[in-house]
């Protein structure tokens, strides 16, 4: 087993700079995943932690050793790609092999191997397919196999759930962790799916434009984001408007709000007066009759099924979401109170 | 006719202008040949009263033939072995992503079909030719003392019809190894295999139906091809097409001529088929 350690790792095309400078140690054993939009980088971080990709700049160890100049195939890695890259003049049991050959496995135990590991993806009885021949769950879970069966020091999966649909790609998460954890393998999930990060991974480094903007374990990026890009990209965000009252000492702050005066979390002085922005999730509000919590008025509902969706003006302006389950409805331009617990609150830049 | 008549009839109707121009144009001369082999050599008269088997059995019996037949697929096998040595890293190069100046390759790839086939290959007795580029250029600087047989043998029409069929065989396994997944390549790699490795447990494989396509291509070219071994091949080295022509329009033997063009047919439809039978791939059948 491994840990992979990044250090100021970079990558650029041209004078574009696809990957910034990133420094994460994953431990050994742990699951980690690379989150963010669209072209930060993600993909071209897993590529150079794979070999198939040149390093600009920085350093990629396993165990110590620093590996930026070992080709990819020595790095002994297994990796599941998006369209999960099964040989299709192969068949299942042949795609399984193949690592094995390469590694000059003896017969009876790539056999055995190969069995166990189509177990292990519950695939026993489909070695003798061809991967045209398979669902896409199932082809899923055949380069899956494919990469575990050579048990390599790190498992790197890229999107691999994309092409899936909702429900399948649901369970194949809870498939995913639950096999990772049995075998215990270091793993890196790249993903841009706020949810699957969250619920599969140990710890989540969250990027943006190549650089790392938070590593965290998922509670702490949801609910302590350090910046509102972080707080906004892990899900629904409502921003809360205030003023410091109390700059304190001691790690806390009093900020003055239309919820009253909340008192979070903050290691860097603040000057009374000074303005800043709280973050509340929509979850953490509760509504009812006006008194309890903050006015607000309700601007808009949308039934949703099992929730209602709210769209609350509050008394300073601030506009905030929230749902709510719909036995208590509210009319729009009703007059609610809004509250939410003070340790719901949370101060953007609060670690900074 | 009502609506669900038109709605079963509409892609028959589709492909009507097709089956007509390919029955009108090929079906039925085709079937005109057929017969015309069977017919009786005629005296003065391209074809006498009557029908045959003879014509097919002077083929059969005579060793001249049979061993023009020999030459013809010979000729066409080099043809198309050395289309495909020369083209596949040709194919591979300009299938990959990286490649500089992909647009001038292509082009150069192209520029043979740009040239009629008659031009290009009275270029080649020019360059071939005793008293040719090639011949006076090895003899000047001292290389050789006599010219080198370049022309009127087997040797120059190969040559000249790689030349000319190469893009035949570098367009489709260049479109084959395009439609080859990258990703495919990079999963070999992680598995342990080394580039080489990943290319020929990999790539080369999947490019094969492209190769396929490249080699009955060139081959059936090569067999039919009439212009290049003709020019090259001169009255010395003639290929099936050749005396084909030959038959009919010098001597005016149209049975005869039909025969051979038949047997030629046949003949190419059988290495076609034995091609296909080998290099049959199991993972695309269904
Ligand atoms: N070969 C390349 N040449 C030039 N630029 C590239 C190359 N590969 C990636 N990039 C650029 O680098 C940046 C990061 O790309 P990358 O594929 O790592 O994004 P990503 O986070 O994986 O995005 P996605 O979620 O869409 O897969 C992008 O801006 C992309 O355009
Ligand atoms: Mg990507």
């Amino acid at each position: 087993m491994t840990e992979v350690s990044i250090e100021k790792l970079t990558k650029t095309f041209g004078s574009a700079r696809a990957v910034d400078g990133i420094s994460v140690r994953i431990a050994n054993g742990e699951f980690i995943s690379l989150l963010g939009p669209s072209g930060c980088g993600k993909t071209t971080t897993l590529k150079m932690i794979a070999g198939f990709e040149d390093v600009s700049g920085g350093a990629i160890r396993f165990d110590g050793q620093d590996v930026v100049n070992v080709p990819a195939e020595k790095r002994d890695i297994g990796m599941v790609f998006q369209n999960y890259a099964l040989f299709p003049h192969m068949t299942v049991e042949q795609n399984l092999a193949f690592g094995l050959e390469m590694r000059k496995v003896a017969k009876p135990e790539m056999r055995s191997r190969i069995s166990r590991v189509l177990e292990m993806v519950q695939l026993t009885g489909y070695a003798e397919r061809y991967p045209r021949q398979l669902s896409g769950g199932q082809q899923q879970r055949v380069a899956l196999g494919r990469a575990l069966v050579i048990e390599p020091k790190i498992l790197l999966l890229d999107e691999p759930l994309a092409n899936l649909d909702a429900k399948l790609r649901e369970e194949m998460r809870v498939f995913i962790r639950d096999l990772q954890r049995r075998v215990g393998i270091t793993t890196v999930y790249v993903t841009h799916d706020q949810a699957e990060a969250m619920t599969m991974s140990d710890r989540v480094v969250v990027m943006f434009g190549g650089r790392i903007a938070q590593i965290g374990v998922p509670a702490d990026i949801y609910e302590r984001p350090e910046n509102l890009d972080v707080a906004q990209f892990v899900g629904q965000v409502n921003l809360v408007k205030g003023t410091v009252r109390e700059g304190g000492s001691d790690g806390r702050c009093a900020v003055e709000t239309t919820f009253g005066v909340i008192e979070v979390h903050s290691a860097r002085m603040h000057a009374p007066g000074t303005a800043v922005t709280l973050t509340l999730r929509p979850e953490a509000i509760e509504l009812g009759a006006p008194g309890k919590g903050a006015k607000g008025t309700v601007l808009s509902s949308y039934y949703s099924g099992s929730l209602i969706d709210y769209r609350i003006e509050l008394e300073g302006g601030d506009i905030i979401h929230t749902q709510a389950f719909p036995h208590n409805r509210f009319a729009d331009k009703e007059r609610v109170g809004v509250y939410a617990p003070a340790d719901r609150f949370w101060l953007l830049g609060a670690a900074a | 006719m009502t609506p669900g008549r038109t709605k079963g009839m509409g892609p028959y109707l589709l492909i009507l202008p097709a089956v007509l121009l390919l029955g009108i144009f090929l079906v039925l001369p085709y079937l005109n040949i057929v017969l015309m082999s069977f017919r009786v050599p005629g005296q003065g008269t391209p074809y006498g009263v009557g029908f045959t088997a003879g014509n097919y059995v002077k083929f059969f019996t005579d060793s001249f033939y049979i061993l023009q037949v020999v030459n013809t697929l010979w000729i066409g096998l080099l043809t198309t072995a050395i289309c495909l040595v020369v083209g596949f890293p040709v194919a591979w190069q300009l299938a990959r992503a990286d490649m500089k100046f992909r647009g001038l390759a292509y082009g150069l790839v192209l520029s043979p079909l740009l040239v009629g086939i008659v031009i290009r290959s009275y270029g080649w007795t020019i360059l071939l030719g005793n008293n040719g580029l090639i011949n006076r250029t090895l003899l000047n600087i001292g290389l050789i003392e006599r010219p080198l047989p370049l022309m009127y043998n087997a040797l120059g029409i190969v040559i000249a019809l790689v030349h000319v069929f190469l893009p035949f065989m570098i367009l489709p396994i260049m479109a084959a190894i395009q439609g080859v997944d990258p990703s495919l390549h990079a999963a070999a790699r992680s598995l342990g295999a080394s580039k080489t490795t990943a290319f020929r447990r990999i790539i080369l494989p999947l490019s094969l139906p492209g190769i396929q396509a490249g080699c009955i291509l060139v081959f059936v070219l090569s067999l039919s091809a009439y212009v290049t071994p003709s020019l090259i091949g001169g009255l010395r080295v003639k290929t099936m097409a050749v005396t084909v022509v030959d038959a009919l329009i010098d001597t005016f033997q149209w049975p005869f001529g039909s025969a051979l063009a038949l047997c030629l047919s046949v003949t190419g439809a059988i290495a076609v088929v034995i091609f296909a039978r080998l290099t049959r791939m199991k993972w695309k059948a269904s």
